[in-house]
């Protein structure tokens, strides 16, 4: 328990599953917070690459979209059982993952920034101009998914309650993770990867499992976003998706997980706010970017936390 | 033989001439992260900047010549200004923090170019037209220009970083940037004027080639994209490298445009770089020992 | 391993960067338990040699032997798993996180976990390890604070205590007493030579400092433009004219 969530997030969570209890909530705000949420779980997944290990991914957008398209083809074709779509995106998510993550952490952290770039305008290009899944207008009309026999995710609060199950075990896992021995290697390899190398550590190896445990969570993000939307468009790979998932991360605070989920969530609000005015929305995102960067580096929360590796020695 | 000399040739030196172009946004990415530690994400930015702060100066002075001149200058001044005010102080950080920082200023710069001149395409006429018979077929006299004038750039930037002083300098700190504490040079001016440089460098590419290509606000960002393939495959440590990928990929990207639609092409020079990758994991020219 | 044989055998190695020859034909064999320096003028290869003994450089010709297996052209973290534990010249520690992580990291890299699926949620016991070294080197107080704010003599000692933390045989120290005070130099070569002894290493040492060299050495090796013109116990070395002459230049006419 005290490792996989701490009481601080248990209120958070418990709040959080509250929300759609709020008598009168209009379905808007709803399926706002939804995306609110799934935003901070795909960010604080990312967490985990740009925080923790000190890898930048400019392509995690392409995992999010994956994981769409995958839910998107299954509930096309009438496979409507929410477990499949997760399965199946896992697998789809799950093999790009492993070749991208193959190529770019075979060399310096600086190729794998560049390279994750190049393979998410790859997958966006090959998306949108192939016809078989909708091209340039993606996969429209989605029906909705199913939990067990019977029990449709039909409702904006059974939605909802969907992305809140995912986030409290995505937040989970994560935990888990980065207090293990593994947590503390992310961390080495962010420091001083060479240095780590010759503290016999397979540096590439542990790279590419933090890069598949990173692709998949946010591929399952992804998973579920149809399932709220009815929809999948190549729009979902876009490199500005992945700047506005950096951003998020950046925002919130570098290595402390529960930042880039606040990130996430304040950018997701922020979004739905400025994006009327679409024409100014990039250089904001821009401007901020490299305000956060030269300004508030350690975002909202900061990396005071992560380094309080005292604490664990008292639970250890 | 008249496929040959009619299609495949022209094609053949319009890649030479875009492999030029690579070259010289490769190099600059090269340099600039070799010195400075940034990947500049902004490069490509650059490059279309020059060919908008041409537009401008060419409607205020109906000159193409002179916006060959002012051009580059203001895009260098532009990348000084930057350099001294965005990345200076990111210097003694992770080196994530330039990439976020880049990423951020390219997205300033592509949408601040949109709101300023709109997001159509736009052209700059070839400041003189015509062909000239050439190897049995007709080469429109600006290609013949370009081709002159991008052997002449590169040549003039192998002299500088093989013959001057400030040149060979700048080339060993590429490779290793420490070496220039000391030497007792005053470090952030170099690093301003390298990053200038660079800047007006690729402001002067993307002039060059704006009357061949379209000007619209994401032409750089499809530069920047082949770049980085370019700098992927020649490896970072090595600027001969970076220059010989350029072509490669420039004259790959050329041909098979006769054969592919862009789409194609584009995942056919993507598939060329993971093939490359699989056989020579540190590109062509990957230094051992370097943990690279 | 207590026993008298060769721990580490460089064999004939030759190792080129395109035209430059930075070492030629080197040879030596240090034996276990001895503390073997390897001296030099500026350029003359030593740290090339360590750099090709851990891996960092593939011998352009020549074999390396530890412990009677092959290592040459290894990864390095392979021969750091088979027992060899180098430290670097230019500190090269984990500047922003604690000390005591900083061991911690080294030394959970042998914890049973490692490099296993278990380690995605486990988390290995090493206190006692990190605590012994923490106290060996005097770094204990300093346990907390960020590796990047100690002192430069202090971030020399983590050095060596995250090579230890993983436990080697054979401890490769790159130029250990570099930019310390004479003062820090003396009680660094005194504990080097203490926990060496007490945890039965063996050490190849490359340094400036003649009394360090001198004082600690069991055997000396000097290089010059990538070769070996010398071997032998200290006071040969000190003696030997070659030595001399690569040091000083050749006699006056």
């Amino acid at each position: 328990m005290s490792r996989a969530l701490t009481w601080r997030s248990c209120v958070v969570f418990a709040a959080l599953a509250a929300l759609p209890l709020v008598p009168g909530i209009p379905k808007y705000y709803l399926l706002l917070a939804f995306d609110a949420l799934l935003f901070g779980a795909i960010a604080m997944s990312l967490d985990l690459l740009i925080g923790y290990t000190g890898l930048v991914s400019f392509g995690h957008a392409a995992f999010y979209g994956l994981g769409a398209y995958a839910t998107a083809v299954l509930l096309e074709r009438g496979i409507l059982s929410l477990w499949a779509c997760l399965a199946f995106a896992i697998l789809v998510v799950g093999l790009y993952a492993l070749v991208i993550g193959y190529f770019a952490t075979a060399r310096r952290g600086i190729y794998f920034a560049l390279l994750t770039l190049i393979f998410a305008e790859v997958v966006y290009t090959f998306f949108r101009y192939t016809q078989t899944f909708g091209g340039s207008d993606g996969i429209q009309g989605l029906p909705d998914a199913v939990v067990l026999p019977g029990i449709a995710i039909d409702t904006p609060v059974r939605k909802y309650y969907l992305v809140w199950v995912y986030l409290v075990l995505a937040y989970a896992v994560c935990r888990v993770l980065v207090t293990s021995h593994f947590g503390r290697v992310l961390v080495a390899i962010r420091e001083n990867e060479d240095r780590a190398r010759f503290l016999g550590y397979n540096v590439q190896r542990y790279k590419m499992a933090v890069c598949m445990l990173s692709a998949l969570l946010t591929g399952l993000a992804g998973a579920i976003y149809p399932i709220r939307a009815a929809f999948a468009t190549p729009d979902l790979m876009l490199w500005t998706e992945s700047g506005e998932f950096i951003i998020s991360v950046m925002i919130g605070g570098l290595g402390t997980l529960v930042g880039p989920i606040l990130g996430g969530v304040f950018f997701t609000l922020l979004r739905d706010k400025v994006s009327s005015y679409v024409d100014w929305y990039f250089i904001v995102i821009g401007v901020v970017l490299v305000v956060i960067v030269l300004f508030l580096p350690k975002g909202l929360l900061g990396l005071r936390r992560v380094f309080r590796f005292g604490r664990w020695r008292a639970t250890a | 033989m008249d496929y040959l000399v009619a299609v495949l040739l022209p094609q053949l030196l319009h890649g030479l001439v875009f492999g030029a172009a690579l070259g010289l946004l490769a190099l600059g990415l090269t340099v600039i992260f070799g010195l400075l530690g940034v990947m500049n994400f902004a490069h490509g930015e650059l490059y279309m900047l020059g060919a908008y702060a041409g537009i401008a100066m060419v409607g205020l002075t109906h000159s193409f010549w002179a916006a060959l001149v002012v051009a580059p200058l203001a895009v260098g001044a532009i990348g000084a200004v930057t350099e001294v005010a965005t990345l200076r102080p990111l210097y003694r950080r992770e080196p994530l923090y330039g990439l976020i920082l880049t990423f951020g200023l390219a997205l300033v710069f592509r949408e601040g170019v949109r709101q300023i001149w709109g997001g159509d395409m736009r052209r700059i006429l070839p400041p003189f037209t015509g062909s000239t018979p050439l190897l049995g077929m007709t080469y429109p006299n600006y290609r013949l220009f370009l081709l002159g004038a991008s052997s002449l750039l590169l040549l003039a930037i192998w002299l500088f970083f093989t013959k001057t002083r400030a040149g060979v300098l700048v080339r060993a700190a590429v490779q290793d940037a420490e070496m220039l504490d000391g030497l007792g040079v005053n470090v952030p001016r170099v690093f301003t004027l390298t990053f200038a440089g660079s800047a007006a460098l690729a402001a002067l590419a993307g002039l060059l080639l704006a009357p061949v290509f379209t000007v619209y606000p994401q032409m750089g960002v499809e530069m920047i994209l082949l770049a980085f393939i370019v700098v992927i495959l020649g490896g970072m440590g090595s600027m001969g490298g970076s220059v010989v990928a350029a072509f490669v990929i420039g004259l790959a990207q050329s041909l098979l445009t006769l054969w592919m639609n862009p789409q194609r092409v584009a995942i056919a020079i993507f598939g060329i770089m993971i093939v490359v990758l699989i056989i020579r994991p540190r590109g062509f020219f990957g230094r051992e020992g370097v943990l690279e | 391993m207590a026993r008298d044989g060769v721990v580490l055998e460089v064999d004939g190695v030759s190792k080129s960067f395109g035209a430059l020859a930075a070492l030629s034909n080197v040879s030596l064999a240090v034996r276990a338990r001895q503390v073997f320096s390897v001296i030099g003028p500026n350029g003359a290869g030593k740290s090339t040699l360590f750099n090709v003994v851990s891996g960092l450089h593939v011998p352009t010709a020549g074999r390396v032997r530890f412990r009677g297996q092959e290592i040459g052209g290894l990864a390095p973290e392979t021969i750091n798993r088979l027992g060899v534990a180098k430290t670097f010249q230019i500190t090269n520690i984990f500047p922003q996180i604690s000390v005591g992580e900083n061991v911690r990291v080294a030394a959970q890299s042998r914890a049973r976990e490692s490099g296993r699926l278990a380690s995605l949620w486990r988390r290995p016991d090493v206190e006692a390890g990190v605590a012994d070294l923490l106290r060996a080197f005097g770094l204990a107080a300093r346990r907390d604070d960020l590796a990047a704010n100690l002192s430069h003599g202090e971030q020399r000692y983590l050095e060596i205590c995250l090579a230890l933390a993983t436990e080697p045989t054979l401890l490769l120290l790159d130029e250990p007493t570099a930019g310390m005070t004479p003062g820090e130099t003396k009680e660094a070569t005194a504990l080097i030579r203490q926990v060496a002894s007490a945890r039965g290493l063996t050490v190849l040492l490359i340094e400036h400092d003649m009394s360090v060299v001198m004082g600690i050495s069991d055997r000396i090796a000097v290089l010059h433009f990538g070769e070996k013109i010398a071997e032998g116990a200290p006071e040969e070395i000190r003696s030997d004219p070659k030595v001399v002459e690569a040091y000083l230049g050749p006699p006056e006419a």
